[in-house]
């Protein structure tokens, strides 16, 4: 019989029981659609975070922290500064010389000298992170992306007592209200407690520029609600030589350099440091959906298997009420194997229709559901935290189907509906002829 | 419980064999037997010098294919046409549609339904059902037409007129059957009439002669 015949007969099959094979098929769609669904929700959730990740972090830098990496042995430390162990070791401000010669793949490093102070004005006060950067190196690496004047002028050689403040704390709420502003001065209160006693420190400085907004979460980079001074001010102010961390940048993003780089860093300073690059954060949030995609996937599964037993079950009922007719299909010279084709391709047949309904009702359903949850802001409530934050106005999910999602879950939509069928397929075309024209 | 002993049966080409016998004489068994829907329990079948026992579930088909079977409920596909019934018999045989389509038409013609070629089952009387099953019987030019009791479910007069289309497809076409039936004037108009009786063949007689 031709592949052609076969499939026109498994076709008549199925148009004889319109509403079994219907309701057999929609369990395929909700099946197919729970996958697709799900698939292209979270893969556009970690786009958006990815996207907004990126703009905080250069792919190019590393974070050199003090303090062994917990988890990595040199290489590009995950988890380092995170808690490594404390041996008394200090990272210093002139670090950035050694880091510097240490291999041409380095372009440049910045020493951050970071502090939690409090920020006062006449009518508020805050504690916050104070970052002390050298304007015009911080600017080199961060210039052309996030550590960009909205307002006011980043001045690339200032004065002792100039404050470039991030996004956030200029205006947070993006309702008209605003917090700090360019040209106010404020007061920087920072408690000395290495002092006997413990004593406040205070300086007035005055904004010079608030920074653009950036929107994303900040790994050593600029963010929105950070306060940036001069290395000079906050060397002298914070009354230290040691830096939080160094952040160096590179000349390309290779996982080649940032491995070697790492590495080189590391050994520098004889383990004393743990090394974090932007891409084995992002690797680890993208790991991190992969198990989250996965886990979801796998409850979505559940329900195609469910409607996999449904297919067997309407199957095994096909079979035994055409069993006449798979004897009659015998005595005109059929072949077993045929038989089998008969019935598994109606049981294609359900998948496709099942599977490609269910792939355009998940297409649907998710951008339903990302509507939904952008225009609600149901994301913009978590945003602050001291070096991360997202933008109060929430952020868009754009659902994401890869044709491999999509032809993914069309194989396995189809896949599941011929696995539940076989049994039913290989018992019809077992029958023998006599015996199943007797029967009634 | 065996259903055949012992039973040694020669039809020639173009011949008209009816069985004859009571139910349980192991008429129909003989019938599926050559027909191959059946494998005998013991002993031996040869079907053109090839014991049947040895053949695969592939070669069996093949050889179903070689014969045609018309059974005493038509055994027609219900959801199908005439015509689709007739083309089914061809398909499985992997004929091309534009040729099906065409010997379809010309086989339920043969058989006198031209004008039923789109009516389904349940259209046709079983008189017009049973046409239907001997045009599809006879679609891949079998060896044999193999007849279980193809008039029982059909009023007399109609079974007279299933008969003669009978008779004439063996007469004109030259096609070889046997039929089987426990009727004595339905198996009068056969060739050649076998007599069985608890699974032997008890007479075999060309018609004319004295039983």
């Amino acid at each position: 019989m031709r592949a052609r015949d076969v499939f026109g007969y498994s076709f008549s099959a199925i148009k004889l029981r319109k509403l079994r094979a219907g309701l057999t098929t929609l369990g395929v769609v909700i099946g197919i659609a729970a996958i697709v669904a799900l698939l292209s929700i979270t893969q556009g959730l970690q786009n958006t975070i990815t996207m907004q990740l990126e703009t905080g972090l250069a792919t190019d830098t590393l974070v050199v922290s003090p303090g062994r990496s917990v988890f990595s042995q040199g290489g590009a430390g995950i988890g380092g500064g995170f808690g490594g162990s404390d041996s008394g070791f200090k990272l210093l401000l002139n670090d950035t010389a050694t880091i510097n010669g240490l291999s041409p793949e380095i372009e440049g490093s910045v020493a951050v000298i970071q502090r939690a102070v409090y920020f006062n004005n006449s009518e508020r006060s805050f504690v916050i992170n104070v970052l002390g950067v050298d304007f015009a190196e911080y600017e080199a690496i961060y210039g052309g992306n996030t550590f960009v004047a909205e307002s006011g002028t980043i001045n690339l050689n200032p004065l002792n007592d100039e404050i470039v403040i991030g996004n956030t704390l200029h205006n947070p709420w993006e309702n008209g209200t605003l917090l700090y502003n360019v040209g106010e001065t404020v007061e920087i209160i920072w408690t000395n407690a290495t002092a006997r006693p413990p004593k406040n420190e205070t300086y007035t400085g005055q904004i010079t520029a608030v920074l653009k907004e950036i929107g994303g979460f900040s790994f050593g980079g600029p963010s929105d609600t950070g306060v940036y001074i001069p290395i000079s001010q906050a060397q002298s102010f914070f009354d230290t030589d040691e830096c939080s961390q160094i952040i160096v940048k590179l000349t390309n993003s290779d996982q080649a350099t940032i491995d070697n780089v790492s590495e080189l860093i590391t050994d520098a300073f004889n383990g004393e440091v743990s090394v974090i690059s932007s891409t084995a954060v992002l690797n680890i949030i993208g790991s991190v959906f992969s198990v989250i995609q996965l886990f979801l996937v796998g409850i979505a599964a559940i329900s195609l298997l469910v409607a996999g037993i449904g297919i067997m079950n309407i199957m095994i009922v096909s079979l035994i009420e055409r069993t006449r007719e798979i004897g009659i299909l015998k005595a005109l010279g059929i072949k077993s194997r045929t038989v089998l084709m008969i019935f598994l391709g109606e049981s294609v047949i359900i998948g496709l229709i099942g599977a490609l309904l269910g792939a355009g009702l998940g297409w649907v359903l998710a951008n339903v559901v990302s509507v939904v949850l952008s225009g609600e802001g149901l994301f913009s409530g978590i945003a602050g935290g001291q070096t991360a934050s997202v933008g109060a106005a929430g952020f868009d999910i754009v659902p994401v189907l890869t044709p491999t999602v999509l032809l993914g879950a069309l194989g396995f939509g189809i896949g599941v509906s011929v696995i539940f069928a076989l049994y039913p397929a290989w018992r019809a075309s077992k029958l023998k002829p006599v015996e199943a024209l007797r029967y009634e | 419980m065996e259903a055949l002993r012992g039973v040694n049966l020669k039809v020639e080409s173009g011949d008209f064999l009816a069985i004859l016998g009571p139910s349980g004489s192991g008429k129909s068994t003989m019938l599926n037997l050559i027909g191959a829907l059946d494998k005998p329990t013991a002993g031996t079948l040869l079907i053109d010098g090839v014991d049947v026992s040895t053949l695969s579930d592939n070669q069996l088909s093949d050889l179903r294919r070689r014969v045609g079977f018309v059974f005493q409920f038509f055994n027609l596909i219900p959801r199908f046409t005439a015509r689709d019934n007739v083309e089914l018999s061809l398909s499985i045989a992997g004929v091309s549609k534009a040729e099906r389509k065409k010997r379809a038409e010309e086989l339920l013609e043969t058989v006198g339904l031209k004008d039923r070629i789109n009516h389904k089952p349940a259209e046709l009387s079983g008189g017009q059902q049973q046409r239907v099953a001997i045009a599809r019987a006879l679609a891949n030019n079998p060896r044999f037409l193999l007849m279980d009791e193809p008039t029982g479910n059909i009023d007399s007069r109609t079974a007279r007129e299933i008969m003669r289309l009978v008779k004439r497809l063996n007469v004109e076409k030259g096609v070889t059957i046997i039929m089987v039936t426990h009727d004595q004037h339905l198996a009068r108009e056969a060739k050649r009439m076998v007599q069985m009786f608890d699974g032997v063949i008890t007479s075999d007689v060309a018609n004319g002669e004295p039983a």
